[in-house]
């Protein structure tokens, strides 16, 4: 076959400098990353994920009081420089609490992610990829889970294994697992049939294989979106939790706690549930942005549309 | 196509000679439920293709070409399901086989290009990457060892500056590059079968007789038998030795390319080659397309399914009453599935 005929062959549509070039490469990563800082709702999203999660990190530097140390001499104190959102009735610094709750609800929206991600993805797959009787089981069982009110469940499921971080993360990983095991099964459904999927079972690959290295990798951008949603659903729901009591155990800090607190003189001091619920709301509201965000630069048809409007 | 090799229908040759057939399939009936009882898509076919050797397998869409190749290495789509006949592969029968052993064999002893190109890899991974874990899948290889045999792999199939290559996403290529790589990695561990899907019928024109050309000359290298399943029959004319001609789920006409294009025995073949245009032709009228529509598996006529179709046996009485069956016609190597045969030699001295 001659050169000339493998050059025309070989052309290469939008990339005129070639693949090879190391140039053309470093510039497609630096567009890739363009389209994340160019979203202005994913780097507000972000910002706010990374500072809360600096303030949790550092809130043993950052905070200004233990959160658990109780002054009686200051009992539902004003705001002032030592106690900047004032105490709370047994004395303690409202805004040293808040600082580590973030790490309560930070470390419970991890969690949450990572197991129901995990757990949520492996079996989704599985129900979508061998199909049968295996996902006619799996579908019932998640349709029994998802008949109840997620954060009925979790709350059920707490009641039975008594208070403590570990068996909130738990709770609310079994809760939302069935969740993203939804997501996960009607993506795989979708990537299945696809041509690809089919030659690799042509040329003799394991479905093992075919499962881990050809459907889920496929089938990730949609369930990252939901599990980062789904962060802020976890922390909306140990907030809920503490504040029903049913949560992390006092003294131990958590918003939910603190709102739980502040309910009692909320005619008097607003401020306390106030700025916890705010909390809550800025984490929530970050993790939505930045889940909105990795939708839009994660599927290729929204990248256009989002891309022509933020240019 | 000079050499037509023979193929033994002779069932003691089954064990392969030199030139003995590689694959054979022997009375091959694949079902699928319908309404009304099972449905035969795949019913009765027997084909064999020797080492080196070409089989054009030859038909319009839903004539069960796929199917029964799908059937073959055990990867038809539920519910479908093969329920008679034989797959010899070099002698032994992979129906008997067991899911595991025949996932073992595809790959390594038969394989398959399919027709799309564009979606035949997984988009999340670099070419290389998908070739080395074919190799590895079946050959115990470092990855070192993987990625210079794929980057081997990439310049036995012409693709230039391989080692570059390797490691570009499969959007980085052209439809004619992919279906160069999907052809490397099925060519990956030298099987002694390659079933080609209409492997161009996604590609333009000139890229297609490019890919055809290499399929060709791999075949050539490596002695491997080929076959195209194709609609196209100037492809079968330029690359094929022997031509099955499919029709409803049974063949309908088997022999060498030669004889079937020159001596063609059956109706339908003869209505198929009467569709494409050819330099012979001089006007757009001299192109006839066959009246009708592929017969729906689940009412077939009782007698030849081509009948309400066909130009010679339309409302015969003859064909209505009985399902012809293979027959030789002048040697043994050429068969159709025609009552009337010989009368087809008269209209193609008229056509």
């Amino acid at each position: 076959m001659a050169s000339g005929e493998m050059a025309r062959d070989s052309a290469i549509p939008r990339q005129p400098a070639g693949p090879d070039d190391p140039e053309a490469a470093r510039r497609r990563r630096q567009a890739a990353l363009r389209r994340y800082t160019r979203h202005p709702g994913f780097m507000v999203g972000a910002t706010i994920i990374l500072l809360l999660a600096l303030l949790a990190i550092l809130a043993p530097w950052i905070a200004p009081n233990s959160p658990l140390k109780t002054e009686m001499s200051l009992v539902l104190a004003e705001p002032s420089w030592a106690y900047p959102l004032g105490t709370d009735q047994f004395g303690r610094c409202v805004l040293s609490r808040l600082i580590y709750g973030a790490q309560i609800s930070l470390q419970v929206g991890f969690w949450v992610v990572l197991i129901s991600l995990t757990c949520g993805t492996l079996i989704g797959a599985l129900a979508g990829f061998l199909g049968g009787w295996i996902e006619r089981a799996i579908v019932a069982l998640i349709d029994i889970m998802l008949a109840f009110p997620g954060f009925l469940l979790a709350l059920a499921l707490v009641a039975a294994q008594g208070s403590s971080l570990t068996s909130v993360i738990t709770a609310v990983s079994i809760a939302y697992t069935p969740r993203v095991a939804t997501v996960m099964r009607s993506v795989v459904l979708t990537i299945r049939p696809r041509p690809f999927i089919e030659a690799s079972h042509a040329i003799g690959l394991t479905k093992l294989r075919i499962l881990l290295r050809h459907v889920i990798p496929n089938a990730m951008p949609p369930v990252i979106v939901v599990a980062t949603v789904s962060a802020a659903t976890a922390i909306l729901a140990e907030a809920g939790l503490s504040f029903l009591g049913l949560g992390v155990q006092p003294p131990t800090a958590t918003w939910g706690s603190v709102i739980a607190n502040g309910q009692a003189v909320i005619t008097t001091r607003p401020l306390i549930s106030l700025s916890a619920g705010l909390s809550i709301a800025v984490a929530v509201i970050g993790l939505n942005l930045l889940g909105d965000g990795l939708r839009d630069t994660l599927d290729p048809q929204m990248r256009r549309q989002t891309g022509a409007k933020m240019l | 196509m000079q050499r037509s090799s023979p193929p033994s229908s002779d069932p003691s040759a089954a064990k392969a000679g030199p030139r003995g057939p590689v694959l054979e399939l022997r009375d091959l009936v694949t079902r699928f439920p319908g309404d009304d009882g099972p449905l035969s898509i795949v019913d009765g076919v027997s084909l064999s293709v020797a080492s080196g050797e070409t089989l054009a397998v030859v038909g319009e869409s839903g004539s069960g070409k796929t199917m029964t190749f799908l059937s073959a290495i055990g990867l038809i789509p539920p519910p479908g399901r093969v329920t008679s006949g034989q797959v010899l592969l070099e002698g032994t029968d992979l129906l008997t086989h067991t899911p595991e052993q025949l996932r073992a064999v595809r790959g390594e002893r038969i394989s398959m290009v399919f027709q799309d190109p564009l979606t035949g890899l997984n988009p999340v991974f670099t070419i290389g990457e998908q070739i080395v874990e074919v190799l590895r899948a079946h050959r115990k290889l470092s990855r070192a060892e993987a990625r210079k045999k794929a980057i081997e792999l990439l310049e036995r199939v012409q693709i230039p500056d391989p080692g570059r290559r390797v490691d570009d996403y499969p959007h980085q290529l052209s439809g004619g590059m992919r279906q160069r790589v999907l052809i490397a990695m099925a060519i990956s561990l030298d099987p002694s079968v390659l079933i080609a899907d209409e492997p161009t019928t996604a590609l333009d024109v000139t890229v297609q007789a490019q890919v055809l050309e290499l399929l060709a000359e791999l075949r050539e290298e490596s002695g491997m038998a080929m076959v195209l399943i194709t609609h196209d029959l100037g492809l079968v004319a330029r690359h094929a030795d022997r031509v099955a001609v499919m029709y409803a789920g049974r063949v309908v006409e088997q022999g060498s390319a030669k004889a079937v294009f020159e001596q063609t025995a059956h109706p339908y073949t003869l209505s198929l080659f009467r569709g494409v245009p050819s330099l012979d032709t001089d006007t757009a009228q001299d192109l006839i397309e066959i009246e009708g529509q592929p017969p729906d598996p689940a009412f077939l006529p009782p007698g030849c399914a081509f009948e309400p179709r066909c130009f010679l046996g339309q409302g015969r009485a003859s064909c209505q009453a009985t399902r012809p069956g293979l027959q030789p016609t002048l040697g043994t190597e050429h068969q159709t599935a025609c009552l009337h045969s010989a009368e087809l030699t008269a209209t193609r001295a008229r056509a």
